[in-house]
Formats: structure tokens, C-alpha cells, sequence
């Protein structure tokens, strides 16, 4: 079959086609769209905690940053290392504490050090496991930043106390 | 929560629970009835009936009828109430506190917002409406917010008094005789500007610290009229006429050290180069005079040849009146006509009029030397 054969049978390009597909380009109908903005669901069950429920345009408003650090200011550098490791930091913090992280990692850097504080909830946790966690947690990101990290968690006893709104 | 106590606690809670728990009950019904066995090999007999009419009785009770238990009718009690209570966390510290405590051991460094440990209320957060946190603000427990930014408890005056106490042993007296900006000049004429930078990395040193930087005021320099000139001329734009300093600076070595050797190196070359004089010096022009002087100008030698006509025309006229009187019989010699006080007043005039540019106080004081050289009138 030749390519202008299939092009025959091929289905118009227009823009009713454009609509059925489900394919919009036009900014009116992203309007509804935001990252960082949750969906609401039917009988307002989706538990939210502060950090989810203020959006991102609310920042330094109602909410702070979830990283302080210097690079970002002018004529600084490593901006683009401080921001990888950042989010490396965070992957692995998920997935070490894992189903116990009840907040989002906040991550500060003074000088050398890195400071990291965040909430951890005692559902599924004995506090040995924490001690532990929170020295493998150090011993293993000050190797691979080569800074020391230090690691200022809080526990809360549950998830729950950590819902804010419900939507 | 991190403390040995906090431990211990736990460990006493757990054990508490187990005593409390049915298997605790159960394993001590099991010992007392070894016990019996073990001390059966010397009983009585009417012992041993005992413990026969015992077993006797646990046969008839296995016997009954079985009671079907419904499965969540009734609240057993929970098998895993001992790990919860181990897992349930210590009351905050701020419970225990007592009112007259040192502050200062409670918030030894700068940590993050710690909610256990502060003894007063806090909140932070906003709520909209109801339907958040039911509108009520979030308190200090599991709140985010707090532990984002920077806090200041470990900077009390308690801290600030104790950090003092510690540094004064370090201190010295500040030394006598340069109370002053100007004594600091004096005996310090040479200022050195240098950076270090703070930043967050995983490294502390930083290629922008290697820059090095002095400055000194041209005057303290030892230069004569030349050195001066050519010391100017050598370090071009280094030099700021407006406050008469100049800078040296240098980044082309590695080191902060090194570039701050290079710049004093800078200035020792500068200052010896600028009191050498070449021999093409010497042919130095009136076009690379670096400004207007009237000596050398032919202004000069105009003035003094209008003088000497004014001399000849006074001597052949006899009027005394159109004289000018402050002129020396012997004009020939200029170098005393020269130093007269009409001739330098017009020649100081001359060269701010060139130098500093035409204005109002210029052209006023030219025109009161002229008036002044040639005795003119302006009344008439």
C-alpha cells in the first residue's frame, strides 16, 4: 500500500478531529489547569495537609520555601547542583522513611551543612527505628553530598493530625 | 524526644502493659500448676485425691455444652494495646518545665522550631474559612510552617551574655592613640580591601576571595611636582582626582596572598618609576603640558614686552598722571618684574582661566588683575 493510499484513508485534519481526539492548545481551556493545585473530589473526602492546601502561588505569602539556600542569589553559583541534590534528597527521603514521611522535607543549607527537618508519624514506627533511621539517613547523604547532614525531625503521632482541610 | 529516659519510660510502659495483658495471667496459671507436679512426688494422699477431684472437675467443666461466641459481639481485649502503648510518644518536655529555668540549656544553638520544647503557645498558618483546620489557626504540634524559617531562641540576652563571657577572655584593649579617623590614617596610610565569601556548598573556599585591593591618598606619597606628574600619567585611571586616591587591584594569581603581594609590589614599582627621568622626558613640549603655565607661555612674554612699551612711552611722555606707578625703573630685568605683586595677580588669574574653564569668579578676577596691571578705569 503506498504512502498516498493511507494518506486517502487517513481521517482529515481538521479541527472537529483536533476535538474528538481531545488535543486543546488554546489557553482558555487550560485555565483550569495549575500545577501544585489539588482537585477537588465529590463529597470532599481528599484529606490535605497545609503544604498541599496553600498553592504555589501563595508562597512567601502564606506558606514559606521548602529549601533555603544561598545559590539562588545574585552572581552566586551552583544553583543547578543545589537544586539536583535537593531533589535527591527528597526521592530518598521518601523512600527511607518509607509511609511514615508526614510532610513535605524541608531542606536547609548553612554554610557546609545541611539541615534537614520534617515530620515523621509514629503509626508504623517503634522509636528505635527512628534513631536508626535518622543515623542511616545522616551517615549516607553526608557521603554523597560530602556535607554534613544533619537530620531535625519532629513526630506527630498520626497522619490524621497532619490534615488541614478536605476537599 | 531523644533521651535516655524517654527509653527507660518506654521500657517500664511495656513491661507495665504485660503484667496488665491476659498472656501475663495465663503463663502465671501455668507455673503454679508445675509447681504442683513438681512437689506432687512428695504428697500425702488425700493431696493427690485433691488434685484428682481437681482434674475431675476440669473434665465436667470440658464437658458442657460449648457457648458459640459471635465473632465481635463482645470487646476482647486488644492484643496489641502493649504495642501501642510503646508506641505512644512522651509528653512534651514543655510539660515538665519549671517557670525559673535557665533558657539558655534548654536552647543551647540554632535548631529548628522544636514544639515539645517551647513553653509558651504558638501558631502560624492561614485559614480561610470553616472548612480549614476549622477555622482555627494551626497551633505549634505537627506544624510545618514553624520549622521552615530561621528562629531566634537561641539568641536571648541570657545567650548574648553568656557568648560574651566566653569571647572576653579573647579580647584586647583597643590601642592608644588611634581614637580617631584621622590618627588611623596617620599611622596606617595604606588600606588594604579584601573579601571572604559565606556561602552554602560543600566546599568553603570560593575563586572570587583571591581578588586583593589597596588604597592610599597621593598626598601621604613622598613626590615631587614631576614624580607626582608622572605617577599620574603611570597609573591612568587608578587615580580619582576628585578625593586624590588610588586604588590597586589585582585578580591574575590564584591567591588572595599573592595578589595582595602583587599590588604592594604594584605601588613600590610606581613610586621609584615616576621619580626617574628620562631622557626623552626632556623634550617635553608645550602641547604635553599636562596644564596651563603662564611661565612658560607666551603670555608671558607678551606681558612683559607691553610693559617694557609702557615703560618707554611713561619715560618719553612726563605725564605722571597716565603712569603706571608700581613699575621699577629698570624693566630689563624681568625676573623682578616678574616677582611684582600686579604681575603675579594677573598670572594667577591667566592660568584659572585656562585650567579650571571660563565661570563668573574667573573672568571677575581676570578682569580685576587687567585693570589692575594696566591701572584702567572703570568709573570712566
Amino acid at each position: 500500500m503506498s504512502f498516498h493510499h493511507l494518506l486517502a484513508r487517513s481521517r482529515p485534519f481538521s479541527s472537529s478531529f483536533l476535538c474528538s481526539r481531545g488535543i486543546f492548545s488554546t489557553a482558555s481551556l487550560n485555565k483550569n489547569r495549575k500545577s501544585g493545585v489539588p482537585k477537588i473530589t465529590p463529597f470532599r473526602t481528599k484529606p490535605l495537609t497545609y503544604e498541599e492546601a496553600v498553592p504555589p502561588s501563595r508562597i512567601n505569602v502564606r506558606k514559606g520555601w521548602l529549601s533555603f539556600n544561598t545559590t539562588n542569589l545574585h552572581e552566586e553559583k551552583r544553583a543547578g547542583e543545589t537544586t539536583f541534590e535537593d531533589f535527591l534528597v527528597r526521592r530518598f527521603l521518601i523512600g527511607t522513611w518509607h509511609r511514615s514521611l508526614a510532610s513535605e522535607v524541608v531542606i536547609k543549607r548553612r554554610h557546609n551543612m545541611v539541615i534537614l527537618s520534617f515530620l515523621v508519624s509514629m503509626e508504623r514506627l517503634l522509636p528505635r527505628q527512628v534513631y536508626f533511621l535518622q543515623g542511616y539517613t545522616e551517615r549516607l547523604l553526608s557521603g554523597w553530598l560530602k556535607m554534613p547532614v544533619k537530620v531535625e525531625l519532629q513526630t506527630v503521632a498520626s497522619q490524621r493530625d497532619m490534615v488541614f482541610k478536605k476537599i | 524526644m531523644a533521651s535516655n529516659s524517654v527509653g527507660r519510660w518506654i521500657r517500664s510502659r511495656r513491661l507495665l502493659s504485660f503484667v496488665k495483658s491476659p498472656e501475663f495471667r495465663a503463663e502465671k496459671t501455668s507455673y503454679s500448676s508445675q509447681q504442683c507436679l513438681l512437689h506432687s512426688s512428695s504428697k500425702s494422699m488425700n493431696e493427690e485425691s485433691n488434685d484428682l477431684s481437681n482434674q475431675k472437675e476440669a473434665t465436667t467443666e470440658s464437658e458442657d455444652f460449648r457457648v458459640y461466641q459471635i465473632e465481635g459481639l463482645k470487646k476482647a481485649p486488644s492484643a496489641k494495646r502493649a504495642e501501642q502503648w510503646s508506641k505512644r510518644a512522651p509528653p512534651p518536655r514543655y510539660h515538665s518545665m519549671p517557670i525559673d529555668q535557665d533558657w539558655t540549656n534548654v536552647w543551647p544553638t540554632a535548631t529548628t522550631f522544636k514544639w515539645s520544647a517551647i513553653p509558651f503557645p504558638v501558631r502560624q498558618g492561614y485559614v480561610e474559612n470553616s472548612s480549614e483546620n476549622e477555622s482555627v489557626i494551626p497551633s505549634k504540634y505537627a506544624n510545618l510552617e514553624l520549622m521552615k524559617g530561621p528562629n531566634f531562641l537561641h539568641l536571648t540576652p541570657g545567650h548574648v551574655k553568656k557568648h560574651c563571657k566566653a569571647i572576653k577572655h579573647f579580647c584586647t584593649k583597643w590601642p592608644e592613640g588611634l581614637q580617631t579617623e584621622e590618627d588611623c590614617h596617620k599611622h596606617f596610610p595604606l588600606e588594604s580591601i579584601t573579601a571572604d565569601y559565606v556561602f552554602a556548598g560543600p566546599t568553603l573556599t570560593d575563586d572570587r576571595a583571591r581578588k586583593a585591593c589597596i588604597k592610599f591618598k597621593l598626598s601621604d606619597l613622598d613626590l615631587d611636582y614631576h614624580a607626582k606628574d608622572k605617577f599620574i600619567r603611570l597609573v591612568g585611571d587608578r587615580y580619582d582626582s576628585a578625593t586624590d586616591e588610588v586604588t590597586f587591584e589585582s585578580d591574575r594569581c590564584p591567591l588572595k596572598s599573592q595578589n595582595l603581594e602583587y599590588v604592594k609590589f604594584l605601588l613600590t614599582a610606581v613610586y621609584f618609576e615616576s621619580w626617574k627621568i628620562e631622557e626623552w622626558e626632556q623634550r617635553k613640549e608645550l602641547s604635553d603640558m599636562e596644564k596651563y603655565n603662564w611661565d612658560i607661555n607666551k603670555s608671558s612674554k607678551t606681558c612683559l614686552s607691553l610693559l617694557k612699551t609702557i615703560k618707554e612711552i611713561d619715560n618719553a611722555s612726563g605725564n605722571e598722571t597716565s603712569k603706571l606707578k608700581y613699575l621699577p625703573e629698570d624693566v630689563q630685568d624681568s625676573s623682578s618684574v616678574y616677582d611684582l605683586s600686579e604681575i603675579h595677580q594677573y598670572k594667577t588669574a591667566v592660568e584659572e582661566l585656562v585650567n579650571d574653564g571660563e565661570n563668573v569668579e574667573t573672568l571677575t578676577s581676570y578682569k580685576l588683575a587687567v585693570e589692575k596691571l594696566l591701572n584702567l578705569k572703570t568709573d570712566v
